[in-house]
């Protein structure tokens, strides 16, 4: 299981590709890349630009991430968003408003919203998508990139999964670091994509701290993210993951 | 007799004495007579052609729902379709056909958008036959089963999405432990339903399909009866609800009460416009018999000379009156006839598509005439009418016959 | 007192508001069977208020009016109606017909009215226009006859089912002399044949002069009987 949210963050999503010499197919890379990931616990900073072709918006927070299954948000700037958030636990996404004094269980049929205004939904955000079972991947081809290697992995979902993309075509560096990720529809057409402009190794571990989510069609119109600060293997309050501190920041 | 006799041959070339006042009084009686039966004909229509829509609209003419889910349409409020009161219900004699449904908000994805509908689990089969869905699926094909893992969704919906025949989306909605339930199908069908919101609002998907995405074993949320006769409704309704109070069971009626109220406010809105198309009716009346009166006062004079009596002059007149209305409603009738059956199927309105889609109404409003709207129309004008008409009878009778024959 | 008429001190008067007119003051008259009279007299000196008093179709301020003996005034309008039906046959000056019915029928009508056959009434009023001298003309409207014709057809009407009295109301006003002459000769016949008795009121010398017996009136008052 994994949250989007923890590849928007942190990207080592796919942290078991280093052992990626031993796999001998895409469905086992991505499955290492899962279970390597599984236990660690981080802390991050970063800013979410949502850009616009009248406006921009640059939105600040912090997070920390429990496993692939727990989450907390905090905003910190601008002022006025201060201190809402939001919660994942397992597939369920919870968000607080602090003008309202209210935590709110975002309801399926908000799932398509944006999150924060952004180019990502709530949806992208907080499904769960079962990796591994809802799709069939695929090891395209595998290329040089400044000394790594790079795998591109295409993944079609099954009949039944619950995506809409008709496929997604993944670029996966053996160093976990995830360079590319295009959503296409069901005719072949790219959709959006999420892109990595800038990697830098903190904490010993290489990582994506730039990317950006830009939609096709629109090219004034995406959204990125800048980690500032990340830490791995922190040691977390029990009660950080619960509605209670969702709604008391300290 | 040979009297009455007299006094209608009397009364029926009296009528046509001055064809052009007559007739013109007789094309008032005729418009207003056929604006009164084609403007209860278009009504009626429009009624009926939203009780078809309502019914045919997946409601039906009884529903069966868990007595919570109408005011919580959510999976913990679902039924056991096989319990000893539903088979009864099903079985009785008066149900023509019926069908089950899981019936659930639920949120829809494509590409490129995503939007709020209510999934509809439904049986093929039974669905069908009951609802438009039979016979609206415009590409593609509707449902084989109920495990069917195809979906069928609207053009409207279909548009909305981006998506099309052959592509798949993802329904999402709440599990039975109130978590996420998600599920990719493929369109198997595209369905064109008279509006644009029952295309946007509902999508179908096999039963079985539904109940393992959301973990329902055996439970429904809705069952929907179609009966031999509108007219059992009530009293089926009435008996049946009483059985179970878990069970909440409606008659469409109570589903749409804006309908029954809709029905009542026509035939009193009606009943208001027959008066005023009356009331200019009568005015021409009472004026052309008055001066038609005041015209032969020397003749009503003679008349009561040769030893007529007043009530025969008074029949005489109001028998000219009635005359002249029955032509006008037998006219009116043929004329409204004749435009009923001009239009064929009804009238289509689709020039006004927009505003009759706001009131759910359909495109095509068909000319419905019931036995009772006629006669009330025809009653109406018949009994007003020669009400009416007795006025200037009765001045014609109180007339004084030496006075009368002096004037000239 | 056989009489067919008899008036006892019959006085009318017309209330036009305050003015107080006497049309008829104290008139005594008393008609036999069969007499043929003729009421004279300038215009408003009441001769066509006496008929309109004798015929019913007006009432007495007071005195009495009997007709075969019966008080009229003590008949309703339904009675009056019934008398007038069965023993009074009228002529007017004009408009005596129905527009609307041709000859034969204006005569029929008053059988009609009567109840009398369809069968009889055809047979009588064939016989009558025969009689008056308008055989061809029975489905003619009275727009499609003369004006002596349409007098005609009116004295046919008054005395087709032989009432006791016929009433004429200046009958020969509108007509030139020939055809006048002609209409008196025809009520004296239907005088002579049927025992008719006919009041005609005229100011026309050669009626007067016809007539049987002549009944001056001057100022609503009896001042001469020949």
């Amino acid at each position: 299981m994994s949250h989007r949210l923890l590849q928007i963050f942190s990207l080592w999503l796919f942290a078991g590709l280093s052992c990626s010499s031993q796999a001998d197919n895409a469905q086992q890379l991505i499955r290492q890349a899962i279970d390597n990931y599984r236990g660690i616990t981080s802390y991050s900073e970063a800013t979410m630009t949502i850009h616009r072709p009248d406006w921009q918006r640059v939105i600040a927070m912090k997070a920390w991430t429990e496993g692939l299954d727990k989450s907390l948000v905090r905003i910190t700037a601008p002022k006025k968003d201060k201190d809402s958030g939001s919660l994942l636990l397992d597939d369920n996404m919870w968000s607080y408003a602090p003008k309202i004094n209210r935590v709110i269980k975002i309801p399926s049929s908000m799932s398509g919203q944006s999150w924060m205004g952004s180019d990502f939904s709530n949806n992208d955000i907080a499904r769960a998508d079962d990796i591994i079972d809802n799709y069939t991947h695929t090891l395209l081809e595998t290329k040089n990139h400044n000394g790594h290697k790079l795998f591109i992995i295409q993944s079609v979902p099954h009949e039944d999964a619950p995506v809409v993309w008709g496929k997604e075509v993944l670029q996966i560096r053996d160093d976990h670091v995830l360079l590319e990720h295009a959503f296409y529809d069901q005719d072949g057409i790219l959709i959006k994509k999420l892109t990595t402009s800038e990697i830098k190794t903190i904490s010993g571990k290489t990582i994506a701290t730039t990317q950006r989510m830009q939609k096709a069609d629109k090219e004034n119109e995406w959204t990125e993210f800048h980690s500032s600060v990340i830490k791995f293997n922190i040691i977390i309050p029990k009660n950080t993951f619960t509605l209670s501190n969702l709604r008391n920041p300290r | 007799m040979n009297s009455f006799l007299l006094i209608f041959s009397l009364a029926w070339r009296n009528l046509w004495r001055n064809k052009r006042r007559t007739l013109v009084i007789l094309l008032a009686i005729v418009l207003g007579v056929w604006a009164m039966i084609v403007t209860a004909a278009f009504m009626r229509g429009m009624i009926f052609q939203m009780l078809e829509d309502t019914v045919d609209n997946l409601a039906g003419h009884v529903q069966i729902h868990h007595s919570q889910y109408l005011d919580d349409p959510v999976i913990n409020n679902s039924f056991d379709p096989d319990s000893h009161t539903i088979s009864r219900i099903t079985h009785d004699p008066r149900v023509l056909m019926w069908s089950d449904r899981i019936r659930l908000p639920a949120v829809v994805l494509s590409e490129r958008e995503t939007t709020g509908i209510t999934m509809l689990g439904v049986n093929p089969a039974r669905e069908s036959k009951i609802s438009f869905i039979g016979k609206s699926v415009v590409e593609g094909r509707f449902l084989n089963s109920s495990s069917d893992t195809g979906i069928v969704i609207g053009q409207a919906l279909a548009d909305k999405l981006e998506t099309r025949l052959g592509k798949r989306i993802v329904l999402m909605s709440q599990d039975i432990n109130n978590e996420i339930a998600d599920r990719g199908f493929r369109i198997v069908g595209i369905y064109d339903a008279p509006l644009d919101p029952t295309e946007k609002a509902f999508v179908f998907v096999g039963k079985e399909t539904a109940a393992k995405m959301v973990g329902l074993k055996g439970a429904i949320s809705e069952i929907v009866l179609r009966l031999h006769d509108t007219d059992m409704v009530t009293p089926l309704v009435t008996e049946m609800d009483q059985l179970d109070h878990t069970i909440d069971v409606m008659s469409w009626l109570e589903v749409e009460p804006y309908l029954e109220l809709m029905i009542q406010m026509m035939d009193t809105s009606m009943f208001i416009w027959y008066l005023i198309v009356f009331l200019a009716m009568a005015f021409g009346i009472i004026n052309t018999l008055l001066m038609a009166v005041f015209e032969r006062t020397r003749e009503f004079g003679l008349f009561q000379a040769l030893g007529q009596k007043p009530r025969f002059i008074l029949f005489q007149v109001w028998l000219e009156a009635i005359l002249m209305i029955i032509v006008g409603l037998l006219a009116g009738n043929f004329l409204s006839w004749i435009s009923v059956m001009a239009t064929g199927d009804g009238i289509d309105v689709s020039v006004f598509a927009r505003g009759m889609e706001m009131i759910n109404m359909s495109n095509i409003i068909p000319f419905v005439i019931t036995f009772n709207d006629l006669m009330i129309a025809n009653i109406t004008v018949a009994v007003l009418g020669m009400l009416t008409g007795l006025y200037p009878a009765w001045r014609a009778s109180r007339l004084v016959p030496a006075d009368a024959i002096t004037r000239i | 007192m056989n009489h067919v008429v008899q008036c006892e001190k019959v006085t009318k008067i017309f209330e036009q508001g305050l003015i107080k007119v006497n049309a008829l003051t104290d008139v005594d008259l008393a008609i036999e069977k069969a007499e043929f009279i003729c009421l004279s007299g300038p215009s408003g000196s009441g001769k066509s208020t006496l008929l309109n008093m004798i015929g019913g179709l007006d009432t007495p301020t007071s005195g009495e009016v009997y007709i075969d003996g019966e008080e009229i005034d003590e008949l309703n309008k339904s009675e009056l109606a019934d008398l007038r039906l069965h023993k009074i046959g009228f002529v007017f000056q004009a408009y005596n017909l129905i527009p609307v019915l041709s000859a034969q029928e204006n005569i029929e009508m008053v059988m009609q009215m009567q109840g009398v056959s369809k069968k009889e009434r055809n047979e009588k009023s064939s016989a009558i226009l025969e009689e008056v001298g308008l055989q061809g003309m029975e489905k003619r409207i009275p727009p499609e006859l003369s004006g002596g014709q349409q007098q005609r057809v009116a004295v046919a009407r008054a005395i087709v089912s032989r009432p006791s009295l016929v009433l004429a109301d200046e009958p020969t006003a509108n007509l030139d002399s020939v055809t006048a002459n002609k209409l008196i000769d025809l009520m004296l016949q239907m005088n002579e044949i049927h025992k008719t008795t006919f009041i005609i009121s005229t100011h026309d010398p050669m009626i007067m002069q016809r007539s049987k017996k002549l009944v001056k009136l001057h100022d609503g008052r009896i001042i001469d009987i020949t």
